[in-house]
């Protein structure tokens, strides 16, 4: 493991020979060049330090931008050429009618949290019962394969779900379960979904197993317990807070998917009142089976086509901001959880 | 290495006064409209060899909010421009005649449409295949989002202004829409008619009032469903007089008949005179 770094430190020759130079010769020539270091030190540290305040900047650059466009949508701000709205009527409503001055945002609300909500009961589970078996089970062949599989599929672009999701998913789905009826819906979407987290979920939980005391795992064999309920009852519950962050960086990743998700869900945003309105199906089906919309899906196709400035536009702002301070709440949380799992 | 180097800058600074001495016309807008305008620099700057023409997407109303503050010379549009934009001075130039028509999913079972029943199949009153002389299957509509300039068309042509029923699936770009149509048993859906004629294999053109949509329908009148491509450009914001002069000739060139003739026909759209006399407003 610690090979490299001995190397390194356990050269006789670097030990050596470097003091012994700089002992027998302490000439002007050699205070230039450490006087050149510090300089150069110097400076590579400005570098680092101006590239960090560069990230940082961004970020808050972006949070300024969103939040100006965003809060335009409620406050009367120059270069406003839209309404002016209340909070209730955009939070509270469920009527999305751009076009007819209603801007009711709680249908997308409530879809993005519906479908990450529904792609991690799948994913969660699946990622981390998968972590067990690579850290624990697997054999030594199989954890490399396994682990490369899942970086392999950390890369594949998102909009490859999504073609797979409606050219094979959809029509094999309404054909074998819904009578020819639509799919698009909950149901596939979180089921993309999960499939494109659980790679993380599986990869940050098998860290997790990986890095608890071997001593836990004997112990607990050692007091005669049968695998899995060593697993069960030892191993899961003492990985649980790191197990927690790596189900909600994969909701994180969920949350803010949009091309995959919208490739599949049906995008209505008036999926509330359809569901409730709609009786030629069974209620679990109409559930999982509504087109739907969600935060993302909305943003990516609605918000190059409209005019700047206009209530229409802010709002969509505003649900941007909102997804933003989501994504951040959610980064909060791990920070929390991850510092508990130190503790 | 450090003559190359000189003679590198010596080079780039001749080539970048030769460039601010070309006029350069900047074109944004539609990606739909965008390919057609690309073929219009490409053949005016060969004869213009003085002119740059650089084209762009980003959507109709970021060509028409750019156009509006000056951020591009001609903002290309599938939508007429909202009345605020208008209020801006802009000015109008309708560059091609784009057709529309229905399609369905090939088992629908259904090749005409009257007006009414189109009418009816978006609005929500008829629900399933049969009632228009089809199979017994739910009607899937698929439509394209609200700021869709598609869906403008749409509303105003078939639906004659009325709301969409909510039983809607929404697709992002017309591509998509089609792969959901032919995916979706009892799919309909309303495109450009180039997409029909690239995927007739998958999906079934449905008539309007018994005429099937076509470019000699169109042309002769029959067709009533077709929209504009538009350039808009913003006078008050070309005030450099060469800059004027370059936009206004590039404009003329793609309206003059050698390229509606030729390049617009092969890219599907119909030239802008065939429908004149038709209409003059969307």
């Amino acid at each position: 493991m610690n090979q490299p770094s001995d190397s390194i430190l356990g050269d006789p020759l670097s030990i050596a020979v470097l003091p012994a130079s700089t002992q027998v010769k302490p000439g002007p020539s050699d205070f230039r060049l450490s006087r050149l270091h510090r300089l150069a030190d110097r400076w590579s540290h400005l570098l680092f330090l101006g590239c960090s305040l560069l990230v940082v900047a961004l970020i808050a650059g972006i949070l300024v931008f969103l939040s100006s466009k965003g809060l335009a949508a409620f406050l009367p701000l120059s270069g406003n050429t839209g309404r002016t709205l209340g909070f209730s009527e955009v939070f509270l409503s469920a009527d999305w009618a751009p076009s007819n001055d209603h801007y009711g945002i709680l249908p997308f609300i409530g879809g993005s949290l519906t479908v990450t909500g529904l792609a991690l009961l799948l994913a969660a589970p699946t990622g981390i019962l998968t972590g067990v078996f690579i850290a624990k089970l697997a054999p030594s062949w199989m954890r490399t394969l396994m682990r490369q599989v899942m970086d392999l599929l950390v890369g594949i672009p998102s909009v490859v779900y999504g073609i797979f999701g409606l050219t094979v998913m959809l029509p094999v789905i309404s054909r074998t379960w819904l009578k020819d009826a639509p799919a698009s819906g909950f149901a596939v979407s979180a089921m993309i979904l999960a499939v494109m987290i659980v790679p993380t979920i599986v990869s940050l939980s098998t860290d997790a197993f990986e890095s608890l005391p071997q001593n836990l795992d004997e112990g607990a064999q050692a007091l005669g317990a049968s695998r899995w309920q060593a697993i069960a009852s030892v191993l899961i519950p003492a990985a649980g807070p790191r197990l927690i962050t790596a189900a909600v960086l994969g909701l994180g990743r969920a949350i803010g998917e949009a091309m995959a998700v919208q490739m599949v869900i049906g995008n209505n945003p008036q999926w509330i009142a359809l569901m409730r309105e709609s009786t030629d199906r069974a209620p679990f089906l109409r559930a999982l089976f509504t087109p739907a919309a969600t935060l993302t899906t909305e943003l990516v196709q609605e918000l190059p086509n409209t005019p700047a400035g206009s209530t229409w536009n802010n709002v969509l702002f505003a649900m941007g901001l909102m997804l933003y301070l989501l994504t951040m709440l959610l980064i909060l949380a791990t920070r929390r959880l991850g510092r508990g799992a130190e503790a | 290495m450090r003559i190359r180097f000189l003679a590198q800058t010596v080079l780039a600074t001749l080539l970048s006064a030769l460039a601010a001495q070309a006029q350069t016309v900047t074109v944004m807008g539609s990606t739909a409209l965008g390919p057609i305008l690309k073929k219009a620099a490409e053949e005016y700057m060969k004869a213009n060899p003085g002119v740059q023409i650089a084209v762009s997407g980003g959507g109709s109303m970021t060509g028409l909010n750019q156009v509006v503050s000056g951020g591009c010379h001609i903002g290309i549009s599938d939508v007429f421009a909202t009345p605020d934009q208008e209020k801006a001075g802009l000015k109008n130039h309708n560059i091609v005649v784009q057709p529309f028509t229905l399609i369905a999913h090939p088992g629908a079972g259904v090749k005409t449409l009257s007006a009414q029943q189109a009418e009816q199949v978006f609005t929500g009153k008829i629900g399933n295949w049969k009632d228009v002389g089809g199979r017994d299957q739910k009607i899937v509509r698929v439509i394209r989002p609200e700021s869709s300039g598609t869906r403008a068309v749409q509303k105003k042509e078939i639906l004659h202004g009325q709301e969409f029923t909510k039983d809607v699936l929404i697709q992002d770009s017309t591509g998509a829409v089609v792969t959901a149509v032919a995916t979706t048993p009892g799919a309909v859906s309303f495109v450009e008619l180039e997409h029909l004629e690239k995927n007739r294999a998958r999906v079934a053109g449905i008539a309007y009032n018994g005429v099937e949509c076509s470019n000699e329908a169109v042309k002769s009148g029959k067709y009533p469903v077709f929209s504009y491509g538009h350039a808009y450009t913003n006078p008050a914001k070309l005030t450099d007089p060469k800059v004027k002069q370059a936009v206004e000739a590039f404009l003329a060139f793609v309206l003059s008949p050698a390229f509606q003739q030729t390049s617009v026909l092969k890219a599907g759209y119909l030239p802008v005179d065939y429908v004149k006399s038709l209409k003059t407003q969307l």
